[in-house]
């Protein structure tokens, strides 16, 4: 094989040195680096070759392959190629043509919505600037309760603050039409904690409502997982974890199997092996009062998604201040 | 918080490995993060006994210790100045890891290597407390008790066998912070049943109420208050098993008595609170309301000044402690102290979180009260301390308790319709199915009819008010991962992705080879004022650098440009699609009214054309680039309906402003940044920006389209140059073109400018293409000159143009 590979080599510095047109160009290429050519001959002959043998052989066969391409391209586009072409260099470079780029939270953003429309979904957005009723109390957040603690806020006076999470849009929504409502509210949200790698004072979530007769938590099950197959694929395992959200009870977190290190371990899943994707729950009915819906008609689930996270699993951005930094550097990667 | 294996198995029994445990309650909504194995932790130490003490032959503040470690003995050069020969110590073997450096600021880890030092072999290290992590001491090496056994592991000596739980409590549940509450899930999980360890007091024969009395002044802020007084009460270190059973849930021990009072709080989750009676004036205890302004001096020493409505607890003269959160240091549990006060209260959680959120102090107590504490614990809790108390400091417990408790809370019952239970979770369970449910969290069933559950709840639930509580624990219990899934989801409704034309506009600009960017919002004061209006300020800014909202997109593309520029970026071509803030003029500030946002989209170009290439001359962006991307966008989403209209309206960021109008209604502008603006921002190329409002431009969004048919008829096209004044701008030429030129008029092309000799100093020459297009004929050549001759005549008396022959 090594004696072919050198054999070849020689045959075709011959050969090339006989080229006189364009004809004799093509012949050389299906020659040597057709589909059926002597290099790809060899490249087949390379399967009946002991394993332990192959990686040296297919070094030197590629190299053999990239010696090849380089010289035949070099001489294709000198003037020898001639014939009735202008004789312009063909390799000299295009004239660019600027290249934009989406904000990868925007894509995620996006491709949420896309997943979301096809479940039947519209889109629903709300104020930055909320007031105390609209972010805590219509979401029964009694007065000075430590779930307030929950979500450290920025005020702007005594009542006006800067929305803490998407869900006062629930209320918006409820009281602006009759059910069925079935939305998402993508939007920016903020926090009062110091800026990391890990947290932020500003982020974006996606809020989801659906409210109608007879929603149950076997729907919200079902809609959820439809949502992570579609987002994260469909072999990905799922659970469902009690926990506490004021306007939502039950209230569930969703975990997946970790698609970082399927189950294996790693630092993003805590070597635990399951990742916290969203928080969800059916609508509390202090919440369906305060929109408007009567409870002993109406019920509905509700479900948030942190934006940046959804990204963080998706492309591996591990500092979330990057996001907002804006280096072209960044940003021309996705 | 931190919960005990071991702790948890004295109130349950549990069978479960700690995994399997970690992961049950976890999945009942107790999170359990991490725990840790005790017995696996300072692995590598053993107990030793010093056998001799030699002086080091070359240092004279070290020795040499021969060290017996069970079946070999050790030579372990020491430092310390306290060995000395038959103490039993701790001693690091070869491999171990340390946890504190002592002699390293920050006290980091570090591993036992045998060494020389100083010419002399140590095979191995006796450790101080503060090495240990046990203490803080580090001025000498730890001695153990005489009876110590050389060679025993560390972890054994110290009856380190223990699990240690690190559970995350949910803001509903105040009673899992304590070993009780915990126990009780646990039951719960596994069907066995938790039980309250058993009071022993021996009550004398002298009874309470002649040595203490208690006065509600707020009958709201303190709904119980119960008291149990001790006397002859001896303070000392309490014995190992109660100190390692703090120490091991992260608590420093103190003495007996503040030990117990802690070790009884961390099992009921009652906080409670012992005061030296001899320093409580009249022995009598009055909780009232603070006044504005009051001082106290807490056991921490600091002084803090109190809001009225803060409760406090008081004797017959002062305040001796913060109600909930701390107590005083005027009447201190001390080595002296002989007799005491011993309060297990009720107070408001709203009055204990305020207080403790404006004092900037939260302790366990405090984190107790504010999740509200059970009621009907006050005296059990009260007399397990009692029991305590007794056992470690031989104390006489006066007879009876004063418990002040004016409205005694009722016994509460809550209903739950089996179908609505069934309804909510899309379940099919029975009556009987769902009172075993409830049943495991200790509700007992009450009554029951085909349809309901009526069921007493016990006094530690006060999160369970309404019936969607009781369908939440049925959930629990049931197993979320046992609801069903249902996938058949119910697509009724069609839903129309997007409303405005934002996502449109996003992919024309990228299209385009813009850049899309996300800026924070907040941003500090001197980027917020640079705006036209009013910025809305943070009341509680995390930073200097987000005080404020931005009331334009611009100031922070300045800052990414910087950003850029200084890390080699040539030239720029971006975009963000954000919200602007403002506050309305005379607003009264508290009302959502008060203020108002706006969706803006912002293009910048700056610095190099994107047209390098070797075969063109390199140039910058100018503000013709820039009004060429915003017309090919209005162009393409609004048609015909907008004028962008040369007009310096003095922008503040801003020169060479054109206007940007849609039917009319002012959308935004596009201009040259102000170079001292730049400066700035240290940017020294030419920026220009444009900023359009997206809700305007949704206004007029309208994405229906309607086909209008092609012409079948030929264009004529006519060049015709006109010669102006240089001053005259181009657009009034083509506005005189188009308006002579009438409807046949379908296109005006300017192809050349110039200005020079040949067409006299001080004046320009406009070249235009012209085509005219008909609708239902073919023009012929007369009807084309005599629009053409209107044209030349109207921009002549319009423009005082001449035609360039």
């Amino acid at each position: 094989m090594v004696e072919k590979i050198r054999h070849i080599k020689e045959q075709f510095e011959a050969d090339l040195k006989g080229v006189e047109g364009p004809a004799d160009l093509e012949a050389l290429r299906i020659k040597y680096l057709s589909r059926k050519g002597l290099i790809a001959q060899l490249f087949d002959q390379l399967k009946a070759v002991a394993p332990p043998d192959r990686p040296p052989l297919g070094r030197s066969l590629n190299e053999l392959r990239a010696f090849v391409q380089n010289l035949f391209e070099s001489k294709s586009s000198s003037a020898v190629a001639g014939g009735h072409t202008s004789g312009i260099d063909r390799s000299l470079p295009g004239r660019p043509r600027p290249v934009g780029t989406k904000h990868p939270l925007t894509q995620t953003i996006e491709e949420l919505k896309r997943i979301f429309a096809g479940m039947g979904f519209g889109v629903a957005v709300g104020p930055d600037i909320e007031d105390e009723y609209h972010n805590f109390t219509a979401l029964n957040f009694p007065p000075e309760h430590p779930a307030r603690d929950m979500q450290d806020t920025f005020f702007i006076s005594k009542n006006i603050l800067l929305r803490t999470h998407t869900s006062p849009v629930q209320i918006r929504v409820m009281k602006s039409r009759k059910p069925p409502v079935r939305v998402i509210m993508p939007g920016r949200v903020y926090r009062n904690e110091a800026v990391s790698a890990r947290s932020h004072v500003l982020f974006h979530q996606l809020e989801g409502l659906y409210v109608d007769r007879h929603v149950t938590m076997s729907e919200l099950k079902g809609t959820l997982v439809s949502f992570a197959h579609q987002y994260y694929g469909s072999s990905v395992k799922y659970k469902f974890r009690p926990t506490f959200f004021p306007f939502t009870e039950p209230s569930a977190d969703m975990y997946i199997s970790c698609i970082i290190c399927n189950q294996k371990g790693c630092a993003i899943c805590k070597y635990n092996g399951w990742l916290e994707i969203l928080g969800s729950g059916m609508v509390h009915p202090n919440v369906l009062k305060h929109g408007g819906c009567d409870p002993e008609k109406y019920s509905g689930f509700a479900f948030g998604m942190g934006i940046e996270r959804m990204a963080l699993l998706r492309y591996g951005i591990d500092d979330i201040r990057l996001y907002f930094e804006n280096d072209l550097r960044f940003l021309k990667q996705f | 918080m931190k919960i005990s294996h071991q702790w948890l198995r004295t109130l349950v029994p549990v069978m479960l490995s700690p995994e399997k445990l970690a992961e049950g309650l976890s999945m009942l909504g107790l999170e359990i993060e991490r725990f840790e194995d005790q017995g696996k932790r300072l692995d590598g130490f053993v107990v030793g006994e010093v056998r001799s003490v030699e002086k080091h032959p070359n240092a004279d503040k070290l020795t040499v210790c021969q060290v017996a470690v069970g079946t070999q003995t050790l030579q372990v050069v020491c430092g310390a100045p306290n060995v000395a020969s038959g103490q039993k110590v701790v001693v690091g073997l070869e491999g171990a890891t340390v946890p504190r450096d002592q002699h390293a600021t920050g006290g980091p880890p570090f591993v036992l290597r045998r060494a020389k030092i100083r010419g002399v072999e140590s095979q191995g290290m006796i450790c101080s407390e503060y090495e240990l992590e046990m203490g803080d001491d580090r001025n000498g090496i730890m001695i153990l008790h005489s009876s110590a056994k050389p060679g025993t592991p560390h972890a054994r000596h110290f009856g380190r066998s223990d699990v240690i739980y690190d559970v995350e409590i949910t803001a509903n549940r105040g009673d899992w912070l304590s070993h009780m509450g915990v126990a009780r899930e646990v039951a719960a999980l596994t069907g066995k049943k938790a039980a309250i360890p058993a009071v022993k007091l021996r009550e004398s024969r002298e009874h309470v109420s002649k040595h203490a009395s208690v006065i509600l002044g707020d009958k709201h802020g303190c709904q119980r208050y119960v008291a149990l007084v001790f006397r002859n009460v001896r303070i000392g270190p309490s014995p190992m098993w109660l100190q390692n059973r703090l120490m091991s849930v992260g608590v420093r021990p103190i003495n007996n008595v503040v030990d117990a009072t802690n070790s009884v709080m961390l099992e009921t989750g009652q906080p409670l609170h012992a005061f030296d009676n001899d320093k409580v004036g009249g022995h009598s205890i009055v909780v009232r309301g603070a006044k504005d302004g009051e001082a106290f001096t807490t056991l921490d020493g600091k002084t803090r000044t109190l809001k009225a409505g803060s409760l406090l607890i008081c004797d017959n003269q002062r305040p001796i402690a913060i109600a909930g959160i701390m107590g005083g240091l005027n009447s201190e549990i001390s080595d002296v102290t002989t007799n005491v006060l011993l309060e297990s209260a009720w107070f408001d959680p709203v009055s204990i979180r305020r207080t403790s959120r404006y004092l900037g102090l939260s302790t366990d107590a405090s984190q107790r009260f504010e999740r509200s504490v059970d009621i009907d614990t006050c005296l059990y809790a009260a007399q397990r301390a009692g029991g305590l108390f007794q056992e470690l400091t031989g104390a006489e417990v006066l007879k009876g308790a004063i418990d002040v408790y004016p409205k005694k809370r009722k016994q509460t019952l809550l209903k739950a319709r089996i179908s609505k239970i069934n309804a909510i979770l899309g379940t099919n369970l029975s009556v009987t199915r769902v009172s075993a449910l409830l049943g495991r969290l200790g509700l007992e069933v009450q009554s029951s009819t085909a349809d309901s559950v009526s069921l007493r709840i016990p006094s530690y639930r006060r999160d369970l008010i309404q019936e969607i509580d009781l369908v939440e624990e049925v959930a629990r219990m049931y197993g979320y991962n046992n609801i069903d899934t249902e996938t058949s989801a119910r697509i009724g409704y069609a839903a129309r992705a997007d409303a405005g034309p934002e996502d449109d506009v996003r992919n024309f600009l990228v299209g385009g080879g813009f850049n899309e960017i996300v800026v924070n919002s907040l941003q500090k004061r001197s980027l917020a004022l640079l705006g036209e209006e009013q910025p809305v300020e943070v009341l509680n800014p995390v930073s200097v650098d987000m005080e404020m909202l931005r009331t334009s997109l611009i100031p922070g593309a300045l800052e990414v440009l910087e950003h850029n520029f200084n890390r080699g970026a040539k030239g720029m071509r971006l975009f963000e699609c954000g919200k602007v803030f403002w506050r309305v003029a005379g607003g009264s500030e508290d009302a959502l009214e008060d203020y108002k946002e706006e969706q803006r989209l912002l293009l910048v170009l700056t610095g190099d054309h994107f047209n390098r290439h070797h075969s063109e001359k390199q140039r910058k962006y100018d503000i013709l680039d820039l009004k060429g991307e915003v017309e090919g966008l209005l162009a393409k989403f609004f048609l015909d309906k907008c004028r962008l209209i040369p007009y310096d309206n003095g922008k503040p960021l801003s020169v060479d402003n054109i206007s940007i109008e849609i039917q009319g209604t002012y959308a935004g502008f596009l201009g040259r940044l102000r170079k001292e603006i730049g400066a700035k921002f240290g940017i020294e190329e030419e920026v220009l920006v444009a900023e359009l409002s997206v809700d305007v431009l949704s206004s007029f969004w309208n994405k229906d389209r309607k086909f209008r048919s092609l012409n079948r008829f030929p264009s004529v096209t006519r060049d015709l140059a006109f010669v102006v004044a240089a001053n005259v701008p181009q657009g009034n030429v083509e506005q005189a073109i188009r308006e002579a030129g009438g409807e046949l008029l379908s296109g005006v092309f300017l192809f050349d400018l110039y200005s020079g000799e040949q067409v006299g100093v001080g004046n320009k020459s406009l070249a235009y293409a012209l085509e005219f297009q008909p609708a239902d004929r073919t023009l012929t050549d007369e009807e084309v000159n005599g629009i053409v001759s209107k044209i030349i005549r109207h921009v002549q008396s319009a423009c005082g143009a001449s035609v360039r022959g």
